[in-house]
């Protein structure tokens, strides 16, 4: 990507932002489960997940900013609300269910792997190389995640049955991951993203190969539902109440210094 | 003028906040640019989140600003190369090792590897800084700070953190 032209950079930004949207959003939520997590260890651990999310967010806006001529803090906190481009999943209220959180995060932490790797090779080398880096802190939370998975599928009748619960009643909201933001066939054009292979067919194997382990059988279909519309800007009630919480304080005084 | 390796011994007294272990021996400090006045620092993040990230920053701007001859500091963090544990120096490591803070040798695999059993507990030959034992076990990726992880040692039951092998 040596020239840019202006075509290309408003689909490099709608890129950056609906990556760094769905991280800020499901870093957002899970840091809801700050204090209250089952047990001590998976309360530091998702919290330290939300960190990562939303840490991974910032380095993206950063990206985007710096051809935007904005910072990272107004792109993340003030924009309208159609001006955000994440994906239905991870605005969904987890209703404060263990289970609910666990297999959202699944499948959203297998999705940013798949989406790392992808661009591990992106032609926009800025891009390519924090997704280098990104790429070996998410698989640490894929397999984190992937073994809460198996906890829950292993541990007591109950449990299997949440978690089974859980990954059928979140399967739908997934396919909402997999659409494209504005201009992306132009980044496939100019490798800034290369498909060697379909990412929802390469996502679900990873997760099938997961469930397998532990004889759970979920059917996904990639089509267009309810809940798509969110990398165009077009948002659920549930995405509005994260909004509100989410801006609460930067609108208190947007050019307040932290 | 300043040489360059002025610069690099003043960026060996910086400690990172949250060990005891300087920039450089952690291995973070990627060019140090000298022009005439100014310098430039490029800087590895070991974690994206690192909290700890802006005060570096800060510091290095604040210390080697003070030395004579220097009017202008600018650090950038970048992240290709990606930092890892094997960028650490044999004093980093000696320096962690004093606090009970092991550090992967490339011996045995990281967290990086993919997840296929059913317990993902990690027992292969990470030795505890305390007592040299190989008995230890592999409590949780996440610790006090993102680029470390939680062990114990059952020989002589004590907790310590690692290094995350990166």
């Amino acid at each position: 990507m040596s020239t840019i032209d202006e075509a290309t950079q408003q689909a490099v930004i709608n890129l950056c932002l609906s990556i760094a949207d769905d991280k800020l959003f499901l870093g957002h939520r899970n840091s809801n489960w700050t204090g209250i997590a089952p047990i001590l260890e998976a309360d530091i651990a998702f919290s330290s997940l939300a960190q990562d999310d939303i840490a991974h967010a910032s380095a993206l806006y950063e990206l985007a900013g710096n051809l935007m001529d904005e910072t990272a803090d107004n792109i993340a906190f003030g924009r309208k609300p159609d001006a955000y481009l994440c994906s239905n999943i991870v605005t969904k209220d987890d209703q404060f269910d263990w289970a609910n959180a666990i297999a959202r995060q699944f499948y959203c932490s297998n999705f940013d792997l798949l989406r790392f790797e992808r661009l591990s090779n992106s032609s926009w080398s800025e891009l390519a190389a924090l997704c280098k880096r990104l790429v070996v802190e998410q698989q640490i939370q894929v397999n984190h995640i992937n073994d809460w998975v198996k906890q829950l599928a292993t541990g007591t009748p109950e449990s299997k049955e949440r978690i089974t619960n859980a990954l059928n009643e979140y399967a739908d909201a997934a396919s909402s991951m997999f659409e494209t933001p504005y201009g992306f066939d132009l980044l496939i054009e100019q490798d800034v993203v290369n498909v060697t292979e379909d990412i929802f067919d390469a996502w679900q194997a990873r997760i099938a190969e997961q469930l397998s382990l532990v004889d759970i059988s979920v059917d996904f279909e990639n089509t267009a539902s309810e809940n798509e519309g969110g990398r165009s800007g077009v948002h659920s009630d549930d995405f509005a109440d994260s909004l509100t919480e989410l801006q609460a304080v930067y609108k208190e005084d947007p050019a307040a210094s932290w | 003028m300043v040489s360059k390796q002025a610069i690099i011994d003043v960026l060996l007294t910086i400690p990172d906040p949250e060990m005891p272990i300087s920039i450089v021996d952690l291995g973070i400090v990627e060019t140090v640019e000298l022009s005439e006045r100014a310098v430039h620092v490029d800087l590895l993040p070991t974690f994206v989140g690192c909290l700890a990230l802006p005060a570096i920053a800060e510091e290095v701007k604040k210390k080697v600003g003070d030395v004579d001859g220097i009017d202008n500091v600018t650090v950038d963090f970048i992240y290709d190369p990606p930092w890892s544990t094997d960028r650490m120096t044999e004093q980093g490591i000696s320096d962690l090792a004093k606090m009970g803070i092991a550090v992967p040798d490339g011996s045995c695999c990281g967290e990086g590897g993919s997840s296929s059993s059913l317990v993902e507990l990690q027992t292969s030959a990470i030795r505890c800084p305390w007592c040299d034992s190989e008995d230890t076990t592999y409590t949780s990726a996440f610790g006090p700070t993102r680029c470390r992880s939680i062990h114990y040692c059952n020989a002589c039951r004590q907790p310590f953190e690692r290094m995350k092998q990166v």
